[in-house]
């Protein structure tokens, strides 16, 4: 138990939900587009800043929710699997550190600087990533996290939401029986010692999902019983998701364009109207609504900037610099100063947070 | 309010009724108190009340019940629960946010309350339970007894007529225990709230209940009334009502205060009480070097040094209860003797040697160790192969093949009282019996002391008894016993010598008497009754009589 109490992040340095969905939607759509190292330090650095200011100056991050792996652990790992894979699988590149003998399946061949360096910034990229995830999951409340899921879908947003809840508390009972088992005589060897801990964890696991089980049900939560959504909330969903995916392909596959976008745009509308329809089935209010404030509006925009410069073919941008490739021989790559920039809209979060406490 | 009409009920698979043919009225705002030995139905019936049996549980109903002019049954837990409020026993498995104010909402929200009336519901709730400088903390931040007083919050927040808690102090220590109940009461008194909480340790809620419903265990049908004439009819009871009933006190009495006016007129006219029987006396003659010895300990967990250089002796063929407030350092001192945790400074001694350096499986051959929660211990399909797998895993009998335990074990088993049960799945016993079937499998090794942690949490007064008796064995044959525990009749009854604890020192040790009648905390019913007598069990003072 942590004796300390929690700072209330409520009120000085919160964030709304919405707000943060845009944020990672942004930090995943800039990672996802290029390898350009130069963009990949700077968006990395950024995601860093935020989560700096997040845990040392404002101490909104949970530190009861437990995280698997530490990002930068995580990075570590990654980052040196990802290179070594690379560069042991692709053979291309001018620059030869080793020839592994011909002989051997699959990575026997030349093993390139290039491929290395290429596998490690993709390792960054998903650092980036998942650190952007774990952030925006200690960041935020339970309860707002559940409020990001369309109001038909709350009960599964719920569900899911008690589950992430159950690791530290499966985490905590595992270390109990590991010191009961212990006191037993039992010494951890080999696998068939194993199940002295896994099975008291896995019955212990479901009694308490079947007491959380009753206790909901107790509280009124009805779950899955209520399947309302009607026939056609369900049709013009499935119509809606096809539509999307057909528009993309015509944009993409086939060059056309205006068709393309007219549809996915099409399918999007059905989609959102289907959500909407099937929530006001649910009724639900809400307790305390997170405010969207100036803040919320910075963290937005500077989103919907970055994204637009590293997704759209925005007119007089010169988007080439996106898209490094290190093969065959690597070079320096290009830099655009006005995509450089645009990756400052991942810092009004960072700002936000920061602000209270220097006031 | 609430009526039952011939109610029957079985589980699923179940060969007996759990309820069978009860008709019961019960009043409106009055809090009652449910008794009843374990396994006597006392949750089925409490789960009757908002319909989670059967709607939940499945199993079969028949009879009626109307609670108010709704019947459970047919309207189902999800409008149930804006009429009945169900508490359960861990406040840690019934959360399903993880802040207080958002917990207390969540059912609001899901209930579609506009927003305005939840704001000031969620307030009300707050204030109604002393929560509102908590409102804003993470729950993984409450003590037990403030995360239960959220789980009432929770339920109360839809407004329900009646309260309906299932044992809701038995995880709890005395104090947040406390807490809770007088919670309930200030509900009951000043909400006219209908309360029904079925409750082991009777001497906690007896002072403020209207009424007793008794469940007995046979199935006969159950006695509901005034407490003092249910409590002339049963057994369960309290010390003070046991020393009131064998002494004749009219009317019986239910709080200290009422047993003071009996026993102050006894003590008028034989002052010349005989001191309790030295039980110390005789051990002293025994040996004298301790069986385990804890010299200067000093003792950090997660980073923070709970131990502060202790020093502590237990002796062959004595028990001591250590005792004192949560976390002030009770559990860590018995994991640092079986070795689970390390002193960073001073030493532990085990028959004179120093347990550093030995393994945790070495040590706990010789003091067996009970954790707090028994589950954690048992996974294995019957009682039997739990004994054969700690003597297994100690290398005392070969790779389990079915082979049958040796003759002493199963001696053990029938010591333990748990012969007819060898057999069965460890997790489907009752709470004491799977303590029993634990204590078997870490005390088949034949060790020479025996380490308790809060043995008496969740028990009822039965299976309480069986076990200071089979301690009582034990120490008898020589085993050195500490029990850690906040159940200060059972230290009374137990104990040679009492250590009290406090942030991490041992702050004052020695006899019960001297320990515990001093303590205005600590003091069991009857030192309350008899201060400066000695006494500390009805068994002391009828000794007297």
């Amino acid at each position: 138990m942590n004796p300390a109490t929690q700072p209330a992040a409520r009120g000085d340095a919160s964030i709304h939900a919405g707000a943060w969905a845009m944020w990672l939607a942004a930090v995943v759509a800039a990672l996802a587009v290029g390898r350009n190292p130069i963009y990949l330090a700077l968006i990395l650095a950024w995601i860093a800043a935020t989560w700096v200011a997040a845990k040392y100056v404002a101490g909104a991050l949970d530190a009861e929710r437990a995280v698997p792996l530490s990002p930068l652990h995580f990075g570590l790992f990654v980052v040196s699997v990802s290179a070594l894979f690379n560069g042991l699988m692709v053979h291309v590149g001018d620059a030869v550190l080793v020839r592994l003998p011909d002989a051997l399946p699959l990575i026997g061949g030349p093993v390139t600087l290039e491929a290395l360096l290429y596998g490690a910034l993709n390792g960054l990229a998903l650092t980036g990533l998942y650190a952007a995830f774990i952030l925006v999951n200690q960041a935020l409340p339970v309860r707002e996290m559940v409020r990001l899921a369309p109001r038909a879908y709350y009960s599964i947003a719920v569900v899911v939401s008690i589950a992430a809840a159950f690791v530290p508390t499966t985490l905590r009972q595992y270390r109990q029986i590991r010191e009961a088992q212990a006191v037993r005589g039992q010494r951890v060897q080999g696998l068939r010692s194993w199940l002295p801990l896994l099975l008291p964890l896995l019955t212990g696991g479901l009694e308490r999902a079947l007491q959380l089980a009753e206790a909901m049900t107790a509280r009124g939560f009805a779950g899955a019983s209520t399947p309302t959504h009607d026939v056609w909330t369900q049709v013009s969903l499935i119509a809606g998701i096809a539509l999307a995916a057909a528009g993309l392909l015509l944009r993409l596959v086939w060059g056309m364009s205006a068709l393309g976008l007219a549809t996915a745009l099409v399918g999007a509308a059905l989609v959102a109207g289907a959500v909407w329809a099937a929530g006001r089935r649910h009724p639900q209010t809400v307790y305390r609504p997170a405010p969207w404030r100036m803040r919320e509006w910075a963290v937005a925009g500077g989103a919907v900037l970055t994204a637009a410069f590293f997704v759209l073919p925005l007119p007089g941008l010169d988007r080439s610099s996106l898209f490094f490739y290190p093969y065959p021989s690597l070079t320096p790559p290009g830099f655009s100063l006005w995509i450089g920039m645009s990756t400052w809209g991942l810092l009004p979060p960072a700002l936000a947070m920061v602000g209270p406490a220097l006031r | 309010m609430i009526h039952f009409r011939h109610v029957s009920y079985t589980y699923p698979n179940a060969a007996r009724p759990a309820l069978s043919d009860i008709s019961l009225d019960l009043p409106e705002g009055e809090l009652i108190l449910v008794v009843g030995p374990s396994g006597a139905g006392k949750s089925t019936l409490l789960r009757c009340i908002n319909g989670l049996a059967p709607h939940f549980s499945g199993g079969s109903l028949a009879g009626s019940i109307r609670v108010g002019n709704l019947d459970p049954v047919q309207a189902a837990p999800q409008v149930m629960s804006h009429h009945v409020g169900f508490v359960f026993q861990d406040p840690e498995a019934q959360f399903v946010m993880d802040r207080v104010e958002d917990e207390i909402a969540f059912a609001l929200e899901n209930a579609a309350i506009p927003p305005e009336e939840m704001r000031v519901r969620v307030e009300e709730t707050l204030d109604l339970l002393d929560l509102t400088p908590l409102r804003d903390r993470a729950l993984s931040t409450l003590s037990g007894g403030e995360r239960q007083r959220v789980a009432i919050a929770a339920v109360l927040a839809l407004r329900p007529e009646v309260l309906v808690l299932d044992e809701p102090t038995s995880q709890l220590d005395p104090k947040s225990a406390e807490d809770v109940l007088s919670a309930l009461v200030r509900l009951n008194t000043d909400l006219g709230l209908t309360i029904l909480v079925a409750e082991h340790r009777l001497e906690r809620v007896l002072p403020y209940a209207d009424k007793i419903l008794y469940l007995p265990a046979d199935g006969s049908s159950p006695l509901l009334d005034e407490p003092r004439a249910v409590l002339a009819q049963i057994d369960l009871a309290p010390p003070l009502v046991r020393l009131g009933k064998a002494l004749g006190w009219e009317p019986l009495p239910l709080t200290i205060k009422e047993g003071l006016r009996h026993s102050r007129r006894r003590a008028g006219n034989g002052r010349a009480a005989r001191p309790r029987q030295e039980r110390g006396a005789e051990r002293a003659a025994g040996a004298r070097t301790p069986f385990l010895a804890a010299r200067d300990v000093a003792a950090a967990y997660g980073g923070t040094e709970v131990l502060h250089g202790l020093s502590l002796d237990v002796y062959p063929g004595e028990i001591v209860a250590l005792m004192g407030r949560n976390g002030s350092g009770k559990t860590t001192l018995l994991k640092c003797m079986v070795g689970l945790v390390r002193p960073v400074r001073g030493d532990i001694r085990m028959d004179g040697r120093s347990i550093a350096g030995r393994d945790v499986a070495d040590i706990c051959r010789q003091v067996a160790y009970l954790p707090q929660d028994p589950n954690s211990l048992l996974f294995a399909e019957t009682v039997a192969e739990e004994l054969a797998i700690t003597l297994h895993n100690h290398g005392l009998m070969a790779r389990r093949s079915g082979q049958a335990l040796p003759d002493d074990t199963r001696e053990l088993l029938h010591t333990l009282g748990m012969a007819q049960h060898a057999e069965s799945y460890p997790r489907d016993l009752s709470a004491g019996e799977r303590q029993r079937a634990a204590l078997a499998a870490i005390t088949v090794t034949r060790p020479r002391a025996l380490l308790l942690d809060e043995p008496t949490r969740g028990l009822d007064y039965a299976a309480k008894r069986q076990l200071a008796n089979l301690l009582k064995g034990w120490r008898a044959a020589g085993m050195a016993i500490m029990v850690v525990t906040h159940d200060v009749e059972m230290a009374a009854e137990i104990a040679d010598r009492v250590a009290l604890m406090s942030q991490g020192e041992v702050i004052a040790q020695g006899e019960p008497a001297q320990v515990l009648g001093a303590s205005p905390l600590f003091a069991p019913q009857v030192a309350k009754l008899f201060p400066d007598s000695g006494w500390l069990t009805v068994e002391d003072a009828l000794q007297t009589a």
